[in-house]
């Protein structure tokens, strides 16, 4: 049965990405069942944005689904993991208001069951409730927007929208791109609204936690993209600028975040949060580049953006199935209690690297490429005039330089405390590799970030195609040769098929080398090396703690790190310690200074409507007759 | 992070202008050169406290000070003895060190050489026949040159290591 819903699932996202596909080459269709619901009824178009989305959710949805066949608890949630599935294949294909809302809605309704998987623990119905509070507030801003443009424009469907869009009075451009921008970043994940994300992503099972990380965030994506660049036309600068900045903030927060998590899953969580920021700086650079003219880089913006969507999608489901393996392999998410499972899960271990490497931007890889292509989107701000948006800009590039560096690190933890040294618990010394059908979806997903890292003069056309349509420009040839990639005629060009072979090379010519010289190829075998120590253990390990507390201690203003140690001394010495207990948490300055302000305003000002509700029937006999004199009189 | 950027803005530069040393520079380049000819222009120092009184540390802190300053001549100190071609040893051998000496003897790889420093890692020092002890540096593992002293002064620790890098290439 688990194997019949599986199957049927794989072969619906090969379907679906075939559909996409079509949809990116250009083909274009519609179709219409009025009759089904009201209010426009159903309306479904491919277009080619909306068709690399679908392929994109296609093309995730075959490795996830393959995955879930060797996954221990993928029996469960079936029904809801396909719902879930085939909403998401709506969303890019709706063509008007209802049909979005309905798909949009399923998709996060499907997506909170399979979040609260675990019906008994308490954490697990805590991420569920934060993520459906925050996606339903997004759906209530989605859905003002859209009844907004629809009320004006006169028509529910979106193409009438893009004719009319220049028509429109500016004020109600404005409130209708803050409503749907705000409703589309809360589905993103975008700081501030990024809260839901590390709780829900940890409770879904890991093939869900792939989806919905390397796919349903990006329906955030898309929106945002429809939002700022085609329904609405084009905006005033301050739209882009907006995206810009939040780009930057989500970017830089979120791998701070991240690298002082140690739960394997949370850190990924936050990691998603980063790139949805690195994806919007190139949204948001290419909508400035739009309304200044420069249509040239706006397509290359929206080409890196597109291209980031697509990379991430491709390494955070590696990363997130490579993450399950090792959680249901050692059956924790601390990574403190993880260690040394590379001898034990090398397969996984192999994977996981590719993964962490792609996504801190090292050449050869996919991240690298998509990486370099924002920064030179937004590099280019000096054929811009007006100052303000260049300061912009140049937060941009400080945040992304930032966030590069720091991705690093925290990957190089991540992979580190996971993968080397000696086991740091039982669970972890009598860890397993992972079955057989996990391994074979991990490893396509790691051939995908390969190969969309070697070829990127093969994708880049493709994307410049997608954005061509979506910018409404002629698709200029940012192509280049077969192996090396030029951007704007002679600005740069990029060859991560040479820095491969140079990579190849520096460690095999010298291996060859000394062959050649007949250097002795005697070796010697010695522990590794401890200080010195006649006992080594796990305890004596760098740890994550460990690891993260220098970035604590720099960025303490942001952290805000409080300290708590409790000794237990012996009863009749002070000098024998019988017990230390330490504690070092961070403090999350959005949920203290943002949310529980806000939830204070909210309980108070239930509190005082709550006095209207005393359960007198006369009282509110008294309530009908004054609304009714009211009504009376301002009638 | 704004403490500590306050911290060094409020502070300023606070070393005093460098004083040439004739004799040691001579010593310094003359160490460079030979270091340049026999180690590929680097040497690197992993120094092993096997039981000192911390005063051998004392000077040698002071030859990587801006003074001495040790780096200028192709000398540094390495944080593992992996990346070692020297042990640099100090004190009298304590039982509590002796095995960690060893170890990190093993730990280094070949070709290396072992300087044994002051009077304490020559034969035990004031600490010969202790208890406490095994003995010098040489007691437990092969030792090519000593540096005596107590303790020896930074410059005496440069023509030190000058004449053992001279030893080992005859």
């Amino acid at each position: 049965m688990t194997r019949l819903a599986y199957g049927s699932v794989i072969l619906f996202g090969i379907a679906a990405a075939g559909l996409g596909g079509y949809g990116v080459a250009g083909g274009a269709g519609t179709l219409r069942l009025t009759w089904l619901v009201p209010l426009g009824g159903i309306e479904l178009t491919l277009d080619p944005l909306g068709g690399l989305f679908l392929a994109l959710i296609g093309l995730a949805v075959v490795p996830a689904s393959v995955y879930a066949l060797g996954y221990p608890d993928g029996d469960t949630g079936r029904f809801a993991y396909f719902v879930f599935v085939a909403s998401m294949c709506v969303v890019p294909l709706a063509a008007n208001t209802m049909t979005f809302l309905i798909a949009w809605e399923l998709m996060s309704l499907a997506s909170y069951f399979l979040v609260l998987r675990d019906r008994e623990s308490r954490e697990s119905i805590r991420a569920a409730w934060v993520y459906a509070v925050m996606t339903h507030a997004g759906l209530a801003c989605l859905l003002a927007g859209m009844l907004l443009l629809g009320a004006d424009v006169g028509s529910p469907r979106f193409a009438d929208w893009r004719a009319a869009a220049s028509a429109l009075a500016p004020t109600t451009r404005d409130a209708a791109f803050v409503l749907l921008a705000l409703g589309f970043a809360g589905k993103a994940g975008v700081i501030p609204l990024h809260v839901w994300l590390p709780l829900a992503h940890p409770a879904a099972p890991s093939h869900v936690s792939a989806l919905m990380s390397g796919v349903m965030i990006k329906l955030g994506i898309y929106g945002l993209l429809r939002v700022s660049l085609d329904w609405l036309g084009v905006g005033p600068p301050w739209w882009g600028a907006a995206l810009l900045i939040a780009g930057a903030a989500s970017s830089v927060i979120g791998v701070l975040y991240a690298l002082v998590e140690h739960d394997l899953k949370r850190l990924l969580a936050f990691h998603s949060i980063e790139n949805i920021g690195i994806i919007l700086l190139g949204i948001g650079s290419a909508a400035l580049y739009r309304v200044a003219g420069l249509d040239a880089l706006a397509l290359l913006g929206l080409i890196a953006a597109l291209y980031h969507t697509v990379n991430h999608a491709a390494f955070k489901a590696l990363l997130f199935l490579g993450a399950g393996a090792v959680v249901h392999a050692t059956g924790t998410r601390n990574m403190e209690a993880m260690g040394g499972l590379i001898k034990r899960m090398p397969w996984t271990a192999a994977c996981f690297l590719i993964g962490s490497a792609a996504i801190a931007a090292l050449p050869p890889l996919n991240g690298f490429v998509s990486e370099w292509l924002t920064f030179l989107a937004l590099f280019q701000n000096m054929r811009l005039e007006s100052v303000g948006q260049n300061l912009v800009f140049t937060l941009g590039i400080a945040s992304l330089a930032l966030t590069g560096g720091l991705a690093m690190a925290c990957f190089v933890k991540a992979f580190g405390i996971t993968f080397l040294a000696l086991p740091r618990s039982d669970a972890a010394a009598g860890a397993h590799e992972a079955s057989p059908p996990m391994r074979l979806a991990m490893l396509a997903l790691a051939a995908a970030c390969v190969a969309l890292g070697l070829g990127p003069t093969l994708v880049v056309p493709v994307f410049g195609a997608v954005a061509a349509a979506v910018l409404r420009t002629a698709p200029q040839a940012t192509g280049g040769d077969w192996l090396t990639l030029r951007v704007s005629g002679e600005f740069a060009s990029l060859s991560t098929a040479a820095i491969a072979v140079v990579l190849a090379a520096s460690f095999l010519v010298p291996l060859a080398a000394l062959r050649l010289v007949g250097a002795s190829r005697r070796t010697r075998g010695y522990e590794t090396w401890g200080c010195g120590r006649i006992v080594q253990t796990a305890r004596m390990e760098y740890t994550a703690t460990a690891f993260a507390n220098p970035f604590k201690r720099v960025f303490d203003f942001f952290y805000r790190p409080t300290k708590r140690l409790d000794i237990e001394f012996h009863p009749e010495s002070r000098f024998f310690v019988e017990r230390i207990e330490y504690e070092n948490p961070t403090r999350s300055i959005f949920d203290d200074w943002l949310y529980r302000p806000a939830l204070d305003l909210l309980h108070a000002g239930a509190r005082a409507v709550g006095a209207l509700q005393s359960g007198s029937a006369n009282q509110y006999l008294a309530y009908i007759l004054v609304a009714l004199l009211l009504m009376l009189v301002l009638a | 992070m704004f403490r500590q950027l306050r911290t060094a803005l409020r502070t300023g530069i606070v070393t005093e202008p460098v004083v040439p040393a004739g004799e040691l520079e001579r010593i310094g380049e003359r160490l460079a050169s030979e270091v340049a000819r026999h180690f590929g222009r680097s040497l690197a120092i992993r120094q092993v406290d096997a039981g000192s009184c911390n005063g051998c540390e004392l000077e040698i802190t002071g030859l990587t000070g801006p003074h001495y300053d040790l780096e200028r001549f192709g000398v540094h100190f390495v944080a593992s003895p992996r990346h070692a071609d020297c042990l640099l040893v100090t004190g009298p051998v304590t039982r509590n060190m002796a095995e960690a000496l060893r170890r990190t003897w093993h730990a280094t790889p070949d070709p290396k050489f072992v300087v044994a420093v002051g009077d304490c890692g020559r034969d035990g020092g004031v600490f010969r026949g202790s208890y406490a002890i095994v003995g010098g540096v040489a007691d437990v593992v092969p030792v090519d040159a000593v540096i005596p002293g107590c303790p020896p002064s930074p410059a005496a620790l440069l023509a030190g290591l000058l004449e053992a890098i001279g030893r080992l290439a005859r």
